[in-house]
């Protein structure tokens, strides 16, 4: 294969990956908006298209449309690149999660991951801990105590979590033997999902998620009565945009990597017995992908919509004293389970 | 199983005290979470050490490689000469520990003990690998060990300023020193494709002259070194360290640390550098680095920097400090010598070193229980008030000058003696002079304590019976040796077996 | 000059620049992002030399662990209490000859030693040489270094927590 047609393929592979995280998060605001309305008993956006579907775009329209304001006490470089860098890490951190099995065109092996590559867990795990900077930037350049506040909150608040939700991911490894994100996908073929197989792993590692997210129970950060907006309070317009855009884009790398990591990924159990084509298990495949995710962002907004907030002392014990070992049971319980089975 | 997980597990039965270390280290971590009893802490850290002590006897005839790898080489090497220093090490820390229960500096900190025990294990952990560590990594990893627990153990009396102080001045020149020596250990291995100290040296066999690369890479790698038996380019935050830290730290930092430094320096000399030895003991050195040239020069510097530094010190504990810096030198003009006389003298030394400064340092921690100061006015006349304090106190320090019929006397001679038979005269005479010099010092601590009138009225103090006892089983021995020191030189030779050539 | 000089030299580049702004800049929260940028740089020689694994955790632990608490500390002291943190450069003179010292002996030594040059393969994943490594060849370091964190951690308790 020449080094060209290698990207055009990347190329490729990006777009349609860029394309289904916007196209997502566009319709995850709808969602979250409509099971919010549902929750609170109350219709949801139901105005702008056929039951509001058009909804998202009238959104970021507006958006377009407002000014651009950077406070007076801003810095300014670091006030814009804030978002951007955000928005970026966001975008490129789905690189790695595989969507299906490798597909065939024209004779040509494609993997549905944009990157393949050998230490895929390694790769999210250093750009989420590059992704607290956009928050801990947009804090500080504010200029604003409310912004400073939210800021440090959100990173400190990401960094505790960072650790337990690398020690679940470890008894994962342990079992997959790879780092790279298709391998641990195979490694759960059947019913041999790590959710099951490591159920306190699992609850640890959803927890973890839910944090670096910055979704309830743990959006301290942009606890509404408190800090006003937090660190983004003093963002308008397209950077705010970006935010957004970017909060929703890591819920579905959440998502995503819940899939991959504990729920079997685009494996479904036992379909290779059916005797199906090929071309129609994998579609199957990456529809099931796609299922599974959307269960995993429901279940998001769900919780988001039904459970209280925690304050931060809670929020910080928690983290350090009740997610951490557990994580770490976790991994003994692994690494026993996997003495026991060779 | 795989080759090097094989050599791993043939490995352990030589690791007995230092897994022994590690497993008492946890245990007083458990201890201290679950039951929160300081007073039996002390004790578990002694029968700990204890245990460990007896753990080092059995081995003491091994003369091995641990973790060995294809090369033969080993990561650790078990012999007589390691063993000797790790008794040495557990020997102060012994005594550390039971300076601990008499401190009362410590009083303030009784809910936090077992943090310090736990750091006191971890130190001897770390000074323990460094004694025996043939390879570089782990000598990297001992020396941070070490350094990150007396970081702690240095600032542990949080509330006072003096003592935070001190710990953020050894956090900072230890940063910086350990980056050094981590720099010269990345080129040493550039050079020599290796980090195993005894493959180095048959690598190194083909230099035949000095080569600037490796003067640099010896003089970084000697900044860590250096900094942990602060010899003198590198001695600049001994006496704010010692000065501030906690006594019984600081008479531990004074005593093992810097024998596991020195040990350090002696095997990365003697498996490093050494390409053979001749009949009478004297080494024949690898043309790379000159080691005789180097030491003689820091060993002239860290004893007259020291000795001369400590002449106007108006705080006892600042006073040792700077003492300890100019025995250091003494040391370090030992090594000079690069013969197996001059490390009969370094052993000797120490033996001695360690009773004669931990008496002081003993002392020092007595009368500041009593009087609560260290300054050297406020010692006026308390050689009336507590005589058996005063009389100690003159033993100890007149061991320290190096007069006889003290065991200091005998520590200085039998450097002398190697000097002078190795022809260095000038570096002997330096070291006499440089002793005169002491004799002031010391001296002027007696003075206050016998011919300075108090400035108030004063009654006598008081000492309890064991206080009395555990001076008298750390100054009986100063004298006794200073008459009778066949034992120590008997125990010097068996011990002089390193591995290696 | 092919691709891959040209590569090297925008990393090296990259990591020399921001370093020296991260020493000449007065503004600290700037001397922290050109940090970043220099870890970034250092990072992306370490990819070129093929050492992958490396890389990663030089991002993770340099830029994900110590550059943000370096930054916290800033921020929380800086912005919130209004003491203003400005680095300043004391002894110019005496550092710059020291300095300028050691970098005549650096390079001095770069251009008299006889570098052993050999050709090497570039691995195709370090990954799995180096887990072997660090749990057979050198397992007993491995367990130290768990023994040094455990020490690193007690320590950093014991300053930490209030009397």
């Amino acid at each position: 294969m020449s080094i060209w047609l290698q990207i055009l393929i990347s190329l490729v592979q990006i777009l349609f990956t860029a394309s289904i995280i916007l196209v997502t998060v566009a319709y995850l605001v709808y969602f979250e908006r409509k099971i919010s309305a549902w929750a609170q008993n109350r219709i949801g956006p139901n105005r702008v298209g056929p039951y509001g579907l058009l909804q998202p775009f009238a959104d970021v329209l507006k958006l377009f449309f407002k000014e651009d304001i950077v406070p007076h006490a801003a810095n300014k470089p670091i006030h814009t690149l804030a978002p951007i860098l955000a928005l970026v890490i966001a975008l490129s951190t789905f690189a790695v999660i595989p969507i299906g099995p490798p597909i065939y065109i024209f004779d040509l092996k494609i993997p549905l991951v944009v990157a393949d590559v050998n230490m895929g867990i390694l790769y999210i795990l250093a750009l989420t801990s590059v992704g607290v900077y956009a928050i801990t930037f947009s804090g500080w350049s504010s200029g604003s105590k409310y912004s400073l506040l939210g800021g440090i909150r959100s990173s400190a608040q990401m960094i505790s979590y960072e650790i337990s939700m690398g020690f679940s991911i470890a008894g994962v490894l342990i079992f997959s033997e790879s780092l790279r994100p298709m391998e641990i996908v195979n490694s759960q073929a059947g019913f041999m999902w790590n959710a099951f197989v490591q159920p306190i792993g699992f609850i640890t590692f959803v927890v973890a998620a839910f944090a670096e997210t910055n979704r309830l129970p743990f959006d301290l950060p942009e606890a509404e009565p408190e800090l006003v907006g937090g660190y983004h309070t003093e963002y308008s317009s397209m950077k705010f945009a970006a935010f957004f855009l970017a909060e929703y884009a890591n819920m579905i790398i959440a998502a995503g990597l819940i899939v991959t990591l504990y729920l079997g990924g685009w494996q479904i159990p036992y379909i290779e017995n059916l005797g199906l084509s090929y071309t129609l298990t994998t579609s199957l495949q990456i529809l099931g992908f796609f299922v599974k995710m959307a269960a995993v962002l429901f279940f998001i907004i769900w919780v988001r919509w039904s459970l209280p907030r925690f304050r931060y002392d809670q929020l910080m014990n928690i983290g350090w004293k009740v997610m951490f070992p557990l994580s770490l049971l976790n991994l003994i319980w692994v690494a026993i389970l996997v003495m026991l089975m060779n | 199983m795989s080759q090097p997980l094989a050599y791993f597990f043939d490995s352990l039965y030589l690791i007995k005290p230092e897994t022994s270390i590690i497993g008492f280290l946890v245990l007083i971590l458990l201890y201290d979470l679950i039951f929160k009893k300081e007073k039996w802490l002390p004790y578990i850290s002694l029968f700990g050490l204890v245990v460990t002590l007896f753990l080092i006897i059995e081995q003491y005839g091994y003369n091995k490689f641990a973790f060995q790898s294809s090369t033969n080489f080993g990561m650790m090497a078990i012999d007589p000469f390691g063993a000797f220093f790790k008794i040495i090490i557990l020997l102060s820390s012994i005594i550390v520990i039971l300076f601990s229960i008499l401190s009362k500096e410590l009083d303030v900190a009784r809910d936090r003990m077992g943090e310090y025990y736990t750091l006191i294990f971890g130190m001897i952990l770390g000074m323990f690998l460094m004694v025996s560590a043939s390879d570089l990594i782990l000598i990297y990893i001992a020396v941070e060990l070490v350094s990150l627990s007396s970081f702690v153990l240095a600032g542990f009396l949080k509330n006072d300023s003096r003592s935070s102080e001190a710990s953020l001045k050894y956090i900072i020149f230890g940063g910086v020193s350990s980056g050094i020596m981590l720099f010269g250990i990345s080129i040493l291995y550039g050079i020599t494709g290796t980090t195993n100290l005894y493959e180095m040296n048959s690598l190194l066999q083909n230099f035949d002259s000095t080569n600037i690369l490796m003067i640099l890479t010896m003089i970084l790698i000697f900044a860590g070194i250096g900094y942990k038996i602060s010899a003198v380019p590198f001695h600049f935050w001994t006496p704010d360290v010692y000065e501030g830290a906690p006594v019984t730290i600081t008479a531990y930092l004074s005593v093992a640390s810097k024998a596991a430094g020195i040990v350090l320096l002696i095997r990365l000399i003697k498996s490093t550098f050494v390409s053979q030895k001749d009949t009478f003991g004297y080494w024949e050195m690898i043309p790379a680095f000159d080691w005789q040239g180097f030491l003689i020069i820091i060993s002239i510097l860290t004893m007259t920097i020291g000795n001369f530094s400590a002449l106007w010190q108006s705080n006892v504990k600042r006073m040792l400090a700077y003492s300890s810096i100019a025995h250091a030198g003494y040391i370090l003009a030992a090594i000079a010598v690069l013969s197996d006389q001059g490390l009969v003298g370094v052993m000797v030394y120490f033996i001695i070193y360690l009773l004669m400064n931990l008496g002081a340092f003993l002392i020092v921690i007595v009368i500041k229980n009593k009087i609560n100061s260290e300054e050297l006015e406020d010692y006026d006349g308390l050689g009336y008030r507590m005589p058996l304090v005063g009389v100690a106190f003159t033993i100890f320090l007149i061991s320290l000058t190096g007069i006889p019929p003290t065991a200091g006397f005998i520590g200085k001679l039998y450097v002398f003696i190697a000097l002078v038979d190795a022809k260095m005269l000038v570096l002997a005479v330096i070291m006499l002079l440089n002793s005169v010099v002491s004799l002031y010092y010391y001296v002027r601590i007696l003075k206050h304590l016998y011919l300075n009138k108090p400035k108030a009225e004063t009654t006598d103090i008081e000492l309890s019976f064991s206080l009395k006892l555990f001076i008298l089983v750390l100054a009986v021995p100063n004298i006794i040796f200073g008459l009778y020191f066949a034992p120590i030189l008997e125990f010097v030779k068996t011990s002089l077996i390193i591995l290696g050539i | 000059m092919n691709l891959y000089d040209f590569i090297f030299y925008f990393f090296a580049a990259l990591t020399i620049v921001s370093a020296f702004f991260v020493v000449t800049t007065k503004n600290i929260i700037y001397a922290a992002f050109n940090l970043l940028l220099t870890f970034f740089g250092v990072a992306g020689i370490y990819v070129l030399l093929g050492a992958d694994f490396l890389a990663i955790v030089q991002l993770i632990i340099y830029v994900g662990g110590i550059l943000i608490l370096m930054l916290f500390g800033v921020m929380l002291t800086n912005k919130i209490t209004n003491v203003q943190i400005k680095t300043e450069a004391s002894f110019v003179i005496p550092a710059s000859i020291g300095v300028g010292l050691f970098a005549g002996v650096l390079i001095a030594i770069l251009l008299k030693t006889e570098w052993r040059n050999s050709p090497a393969d570039i691995p195709i994943s370090t990954l799995v040489p180096i887990g072997k490594l660090l749990m057979e060849e050198w397992a007993f370091v491995f367990i130290l270094l768990g023994v040094l964190l455990l020490i690193a951690l007690i320590g950093a308790a014991s300053i930490a927590r209030k009397e």
